[in-house]
């Protein structure tokens, strides 16, 4: 099991597309990747999730990945949200 | 009468056509064969999905995105896991379905943020749409709605919107929405009249009323009397025929009523917009901004990206004249990968050309890519927030440094491309005349200038009275601005908002402005008032308008403008 801690740097959080698209990139790794945020686990695959954890810019998050390519899927999931998804 | 909130302009008037919610209740019944089941409830998933992508692939490009945020939710791994886990249980697939989705539509309608609540409303249309599947219910159709139909409904949902047929639909009434949910934006792209909000509309209003709904004021009246009827009929006439109006100006020209010729072109930000500058018949593009290409990304754009993104434009525009603005970002952007800081101050701060004459590597990459769509069209570059003369000569050195380069390499582009400055601050405006030696054009971005001009920031309630294009210090600005522009023979645009405001069409003729750069919606109209005005009566009122010593604003040039 591999985590890193990160802060939401979009100004909008996880709003419907970057939970679609940060999901969907999530989904391509066998692994569990969740997030922990305001001591709640949330599954980093699913976009209901992602919203529903209201998680806004600034947001102190801990990622968390467990199983085969670990390490590879915390590096995408990293950069994306450290990216601000692009946005 | 009912009253709601305009949400899309026009007069509606038709039969209602109530869309009542199918009553999508079901007993829930308890399995024996999950298995079985849960392949019941996969079939549906399939179905519900393929019908959200056959919407997605017949609507608009608005539309489309909405769909697939709606196919990623149908898709969701942790909500069909949930719901199979359930099934797995004993309980229906039903009313698995109906606790999972009733789960998030109760977290999301919780939230602190206007967003996330809007999201409860996706999670309700994508339930809605699988309950019907799996209790197949042939869902009452929008797309067979006869022509002239008012469409009533509880809440217009965007898969609802998708299926509308424009011709056949003459308005829309909602019980819920506002202004901003999906469904009023799209409303407003089909250009079909809204009104949401209406309090029991479903109840006050039954299939086959009469009934008129008003876009702009949100005015709702059930089976109209004579006199009302008659009343909105002339009131739909004068919104066609303000419309038809400014159609007879497609096409044409952009003249003064004695002949002098304009240049009306638009603002855009991303290349697709060109197309909606030409189709609403804009002759060109007046300021092409850059940003997006840099904000969508989780790296610098490369040169081959840009390039592509400029000449897609050009290429639209063909030969028409684009005028494309170097990176214009600062601190108040979030650009991450670009490590701009947080600064105190960031309007006065490390921002637009001064940020790309000290990181030349991307202002390069930027101006070679530029440099070579002008081998595809009538391209000009155009640096923003300049305030001294060193920042003009910099910039014009580094495109003659990427043209030799660009020579060198055997690449094509166009040798005489013009490069011109935003004036938009105060300090431009105020040494104009040396600014106009050295630039091939000037645009005025009125926005900035209003604001450095009056110190003032629009967004702050408590000194937003300030901001006014129409102070005379401001109008002042933009006279000289426009006499050192002509004195020095080069042409002189505006790209802020007060160019398609027409109390500023006569100061602006009198001024000697040669191009005017709107919003792709505002062409027609502005074309049709700069016909309004002879040199002659605008300079009578611009002599008027500069003697004022507070600010302008003549209600008989606003009035003649807008008709009353």
């Amino acid at each position: 099991m591999v985590s890193k801690a990160l802060v939401i740097t979009n100004a909008q959080g996880f709003h419907m597309r970057p939970a679609s698209v940060f999901a969907g990139a999530m989904a391509k790794f066998p692994c569990k990747v969740f997030i922990k945020f305001n001591g709640n686990e949330y599954n980093a695959k699913s976009p209901l999730n992602l919203m529903a954890a209201c998680m806004k810019c600034g947001s102190e998050i801990e990622l968390v990945c467990d199983g085969d390519q670990e390490n590879e899927a915390l590096a995408a999931a990293a950069e994306m949200i450290q990216n601000g998804f692009g946005e | 009468m009912l009253k709601g909130t305009g949400v899309s302009a026009g007069i509606g008037i038709g039969k209602a056509l109530l869309i009542e919610e199918h009553s999508l209740e079901y007993t829930p019944v308890t399995i024996t064969e999950p298995q079985a089941e849960i392949q019941r409830f996969r079939d549906a998933v399939a179905a519900t999905k393929k019908q959200a992508e056959a919407l997605r692939s017949s609507a608009g490009e608005k539309e489309a995105e909405i769909m697939l945020g709606h196919i990623s939710l149908i898709e969701d791994p942790f909500l069909t896991g949930e719901i199979e886990k359930l099934i797995g249980g004993g309980q229906c697939a039903e009313s698995s379905l109906e606790q999972m989705c009733d789960m998030f539509i109760s977290i999301f309608s919780a939230a602190d943020d206007d967003l996330t609540r809007q999201r409860a409303a996706d999670v309700r249309d994508v339930k809605a749409g699988m309950l019907s599947v799996l209790l197949g219910i042939d869902e009452v159709k929008i797309s067979d709605a006869p022509e002239g139909s008012i469409i009533v409904v509880k809440e217009l949902t965007p898969s609802m919107i998708a299926e509308i047929k424009k011709e056949n639909v003459a308005g829309i009434i909602a019980e819920t929405g506002s202004t901003t949910s999906h469904s009023a934006i799209l409303a407003r792209v089909l250009e079909i009249p809204a009104v949401m909000s209406v309090d029991g509309a479903l109840m006050s209003i039954m299939g086959g009323d009469t009934v008129i709904c008003d876009g702009k004021t949100g005015e709702v009246i059930v089976s109209p009397v004579e006199s009302e009827l008659n009343e909105y009929i002339a009131k739909r006439e004068r919104f066609v025929k303000e419309k038809a109006e400014l159609e007879q100006y497609r096409g044409k020209p952009t003249v003064s009523a004695d002949g002098t010729k304009y240049e009306l072109v638009c603002n855009i930000g991303k290349p697709d917009d060109a197309a909606k500058a030409v189709e609403n018949d804009g002759e060109g593009v007046g300021l092409f901004r850059t940003e997006f290409l840099f904000m969508d990304k989780t790296s610098v754009p490369t040169e081959d990206e840009q390039f592509d993104a400029y000449k897609k434009a050009a290429l639209i525009l063909k030969d028409r004249p684009l005028i494309i603005r170097t990176l214009d970002i600062g601190g108040d952007k979030e650009i991450p990968y670009l490590g701009l800081e947080k600064e105190d101050n960031p309007f006065m701060g490390f921002r637009a050309i001064r940020y790309c004459l000290k990181y030349r590597g991307l202002f390069r990459t930027q101006l070679r890519a530029i440099l070579r769509a002008s081998a595809y069209g009538n391209v000009s570059i155009m640096f923003p927030l300049i305030t001294c003369v060193e920042e003009v000569r910099a910039g014009r050195l580094l495109v003659e440094e990427m043209k030799d380069e660009l020579r060198e390499e055997g690449i094509a582009f166009d040798e005489n491309i013009k490069v011109g400055i935003m004036v938009e601050t105060a300090a431009a405006a105020v040494i104009a005349d040396v600014l106009a030696k050295e630039s091939d054009f000037f645009s005025i971005g009125t926005n900035d200038l209003t604001g450095y001009t009056m110190a003032c920031d629009r967004g702050n309630g408590n000194v937003a009275y300030l901001y006014s294009v129409m102070q005379p210090s401001v109008l002042r600005m933009i006279r000289r601005t426009i006499e050192c522009a002509a004195k020095e023979g080069i042409p002189v645009g505006m790209c802020g908002e007060a160019a398609a405001d027409p109390l500023m069409t006569p100061l602006l003729i009198s001024f000697g402005l040669t191009e005017f750069s709107v919003s792709a919606p505002s062409v027609l109209r502005l074309r049709k008032n700069i016909a309004s005005w002879t040199k002659e009566r605008a300079d009578e009122v611009a002599t008027e308008a500069m003697k004022l010593e507070t600010r302008y604003y003549f209600l008989e040039v606003r009035g003649a403008a807008e008709g009353f």
